[in-house]
Formats: structure tokens, sequence, C-alpha cells
């Protein structure tokens, strides 16, 4: 297989931290200690539960944010500054730009989680409380918090593969937000007794990313025990969905005229 | 640019916007006091529904519900104390947070404290503690302290002795319950509210309790039966001193010199008991030591006008 997609990542996130994306871990620092200090003095019970569930909720909203508005320019910069044209004369594919701009961003956020989940060890030391073997299902928490950022990314992608940064933002959002509500969609349709309707609303509950699959934050909260079955399945489904849309952007940038 | 220029710039900014910052404090502060009366008129709820709270937290259901018991929180700290009214959005905001994390154990077990108190002390409405606590035990049936709270809501504020011996029944049967709790609910279907059951079950709250504060109240209660013992026994004795000198005691004292107590009885917390001028025996003023009221006759349950689902 050919290097270039590494290549290609390697750069995406070298330019990622020459952007200072990074900062946001200053951001995430701050918080972690202020709520670290502050949750104790106005709740009651759940000053380490606090810690964990506004721990991993900021890791996904840090990372959706970083996931969305990197993803959208990732192929738009490209053009816009040109670096696309000398970079296509070259022997690289198109399908492999794009995976690897790809990979950059996803190694960009996997990084900058490692370093939040960092934040968030310290925080829970410092509430005050060894480290339980139950806490694995804060780990996994975070890996399905990846694999749901991994397919955001997709997104992003490729709505920015035809469309301009402020579309794409607008078409991630919303499908981010419609699978949210796919059951929903799926049970408003069994209520019509049309089984047309039904059969519609049924596909597109499929077709829609379904992201409560990776909502483990809660379970983690209170030490569940997260199935190996269930990692498994969303980790497949992430892999899946993810390939689905590399070869839809892939297909969509090759077709695009660039002149 | 030019350096001077520069320079020039760098000192309005430093003049300007430390003013122009205090301008913005004076302004923000008048504005707060022309809508401090308008926003103290009343609070709300915007989002009753724990239904639609779930949907729109987009799965940081687990963050909203924290914030949501934070609020509750806030809200008794705001209100007790001060007022008999004012805890209307404490089941709704108990209610939401409990459906957006039903394993929020806390907030089933204080907030079970904050509604079921009387008075000024809270909402009065320990009708709806028990619903919240039995929500938390369909929940959580894997956690007998719920069990035990339900039992304490009915034995204490509701009087029913009966539903009481159920709950800690059920808290005996639960996962890790401890087998004793078994013996207290045959108990209590038997002895209702003696002071002996009171004793029995402020114990096993003291005994079971990980929170310092619950642990403190119980502990307090504790040295209130402790000390209503001692006045008993004395108010007993200043009948039998009367029966022999033909009056009460003045004092404790009087009871020694007659032979009739060993020494100067002490409270809890050290202080001489006093007597009344009607023979019953009562604390010292000084005296830190509270001894708790009964709780109040069993409320008639008032139609649930609150959104109580």
């Amino acid at each position: 297989m050919s290097a270039i997609p590494g290549v290609v990542a390697v750069n995406t996130f070298r330019e990622a931290v020459r952007d200072r994306v990074l900062y946001n871990l200053v951001f995430f620092a701050l918080l972690m200690i202020g709520a670290a200090i502050l949750v104790g003095q106005v709740s009651i019970g759940i000053d380490r539960l606090v810690i964990v569930n506004l721990g991993l909720s900021a890791i996904s909203i840090f990372g959706f944010v970083m996931a969305v508005f990197m993803g959208v320019g990732l192929v738009y910069k490209e053009i816009e500054k040109r670096t696309l044209y000398s970079l296509l004369a070259k022997p690289v594919r198109r399908w492999q730009f794009l995976t690897g701009k790809y990979a950059g961003l996803l190694l960009t956020l996997l990084v900058n989680t490692l370093f939040m989940t960092a934040g968030l060890a310290a925080a829970l030391y410092y509430v005050g409380r060894p480290f339980l073997r139950s806490d694995f299902s804060i780990v996994v928490a975070i890996y399905f918090i990846l694999l749901a950022l991994a397919l955001v990314t997709a997104f992003a992608l490729f709505f920015s593969c035809f469309s301009s940064p402020m579309l794409s933002t607008l078409f991630t959002l919303g499908v981010y937000v419609t699978g949210f509500f796919a059951a929903d969609i799926r049970d408003f349709g069994k209520l019509t007794h049309n089984p047309l309707i039904s059969a519609v609303t049924r596909a597109i509950y499929y077709v829609l990313p379904n992201f409560h699959n990776f909502d483990a934050i809660a379970a983690a909260g209170h030490g569940e025990p997260i199935p190996g079955a269930l990692i498994a399945q969303n980790t497949a489904y992430a892999v899946v969905y993810v390939a689905l849309l590399l070869v839809a952007s892939s297909a969509v940038f090759s077709s695009r005229n660039l002149k | 640019m030019t350096r001077s220029v520069q320079s020039r710039s760098i000192r309005i900014v430093a003049i300007a916007a430390p003013i122009l910052l205090a301008a913005v404090v004076l302004l923000q502060t008048g504005i707060d006091a022309r809508t401090r009366s308008i926003a103290q008129q009343k609070e709300e709820l915007l989002l009753q529904s724990p239904a639609t709270a779930k949907k729109l937290s987009l799965g940081y259901d687990a963050l909203l519900a924290d914030v949501y018991w934070t609020r509750a929180v806030q809200l008794y700290g705001d209100k007790v104390g001060k007022t008999h009214e004012g805890f209307d959005l404490l089941y709704p905001l108990l209610n939401i947070a409990t459906s957006l994390d039903p394993k929020l154990l806390p907030a089933y077990h204080f907030g079970a404290i904050f509604l079921s108190q009387t008075g000024i002390g809270g909402a009065g409405r320990p009708d709806l503690a028990v619903k919240l606590v039995q929500r938390g035990i369909a929940a959580n049936p894997e956690d007998w302290h719920l069990d035990l709270d339900l039992g304490f809501i009915y034995y204490w504020w509701l009087r029913d002795y009966s539903d009481a011996a159920k709950a800690y029944l059920a808290a005996s049967k639960a996962p890790g319950g401890p087998s004793w709790l078994s013996i207290t609910a045959a108990r209590m279907a038997q002895k209702g509210g003696s002071l002996e059951m009171s004793r029995m079950i402020w114990s096993q709250l003291y005994e079971s309790s990980k929170d310092p504060r619950v642990r403190k109240n119980a502990r307090d209660e504790l040295t209130g039966l402790k000390a209503l013992d001692d006045e008993n026994h004395l108010n007993d004795l200043a009948v039998g001193y009367r029966q022999r000198f033909g009056h009460f005691p003045a004092s404790s004292a009087d009871l020694v010199h007659s032979g009739m107590l060993p020494g100067v009885p002490l409270d809890p917390a050290g202080f001489p008991y006093q007597f009344g001028l009607d023979g019953k025996a009562k604390l010292d003023r000084r005296s830190p030591v509270v001894i708790s009221p009964p709780p109040p006759s069993p409320p008639p349950r008032p139609p649930d006008k609150s959104p109580a689902k």
C-alpha cells in the first residue's frame, strides 16, 4: 500500500499543531481545575461524578468543534491556497489525498483527546479517590467519543468535497443533530400506521448515523461495565460508516473539476 | 506605523481601557439593580418535561442531570430557613435530574430530605419524597439505602408504620442489605412511634450513611433523644420528690440532697438540667443540645398540582 496517505496525514497533523489548535487544551485544563474546586461548594454528593460527566462532555464537545470546523476546511483550504494543484501534479491520487487528510485530522483529534484524558485523570485524582477497576468504563467512553468524532470528521470531509465551508458546517451539524432524533423519526413513522411512511422512516433511521450508540458518559460516571460485544459492534459500525463516507467523498472529489 | 505613534496608541489604550471597563461595571450594576425586582418575581423552569430535556440534551444528559441537581441544591439552599414557600420548583427539578440520569443517587437521597422536611426546613411534601424515592428504587433495585430512605419518610414524616415496616423489610432483602433491618421492620410494625423505635432508626441512619451531613444530623438527633430520656427520668423522680416533700424540686441538686440521685445529672453537652415550676426537667439555656419536636401529624395528602409525573 502506498505511503502517500501517511505522509499527507503527518503533514495535516503538523499543520494543525502550527495553527495552534491544541490551545483548546488550556481551556479544558481551566475547566477541569475550576470544576474540581467549585463543584463541591455548589452541589452535594456528585463531586467525582460531575468531574467524569463534565470531563467526558468537554472532551466530546471540544473534539466535535475541532472535527467540524477543521474537517470542513480540509479540502477547501488546499484549493483556496492553491497548494492542492501542486500536490495533485505529483503522483498523488485524489483518494489518497483525501484519506491522508482524514487520517491527519483524526491523529490531531487523538492527540488532543489523549491530553484531555490525562487532564481528566488528574482532576479525578485531585477530588480524591484511588482509581478502581470500574474506571475502565471511562476509558471505553472516551474511545466511543473518538469513534463518534471519526464519524463526524468523515461527514465534514464528505460535505466539504462539494460545498463551501459554511454550508458543510451546517450540513454536518444537521446530520449530527438529526442523528440523535433517528429513533424518533422511525417511531413517528410507526405512529402513522401507513406501511409506506413507516418503511421510509425506518430506512431513514438506518441511513442516519446513530450517535446515541456512542453515548456511554452516564455509564462511565456510575462505573457501570460496558460489554465487550458493544465495544466491538460500535467499532465495526464506525469503521463501516466511515469507509462508506470516505468512498463517497473520494468519488465526489475525483469527479470534481478543479480547473 | 512609527514608534512614537505606536507608543501613543499603547498609552491611549492603557488609559481608556480601565475607564471603559469601569463604565461597563457601573452600567451593569445599574441594570442589575433595575432588573433584580423583575428577576425575583418568579423563578421559572422553562423545560418541565423530562422527556424533552433528554431529547434536547444531544447525548449530554448525564451532565445536564448534574446541572439540574445542582440547581435543586441551590434552590433549596436559597430558601431553607428563610421561607415556607418557594419550594414549588424543587420536585420538577429533581424529577428532571433523575429522569436524565436515573442512577443519580444523591438526587434521590438528599432530594427526599429536602422534599419531606416541614416548616422553613423544606418543602413539606413527604408524599412527593415518597414518589421520588420509589422511582429511585425502581431504577436502582440494587441500592438498599433507598429502601431505608423510603422507610424513614414513612416512619418519621408520614407516621405510616405499616409502610415503613414494609420498606425496611425490602431494604433487608435487597442485595447487600443488612439482615438486621428485618428485625427493625418487625419491631416497627409492633411498636410504631415509640422513643425506643426512634433511637433505633436514627442509630441505623447514623451507621449506614457515609455522608458527614447525614451522620451529624443523626448524631444530633440521638443526642436529643438521650436528653429526652434523661428528662423523662428526672420528671418521674420529680413526681416522687413531690410525694415525699410536698413540692417539686427547684433544681437537680435537691434530688441529690434527698438521696434520690447520686450526683447532679448533666445533659450530653455537660450542662446540668433545670427544673420548671411545674416540676418538668428541661435543658439549660446555654446547652447546645436540641430536642427535636415530634414530627407533625401526617398531612392530608394534597391533590397533586405540581407536574409530578
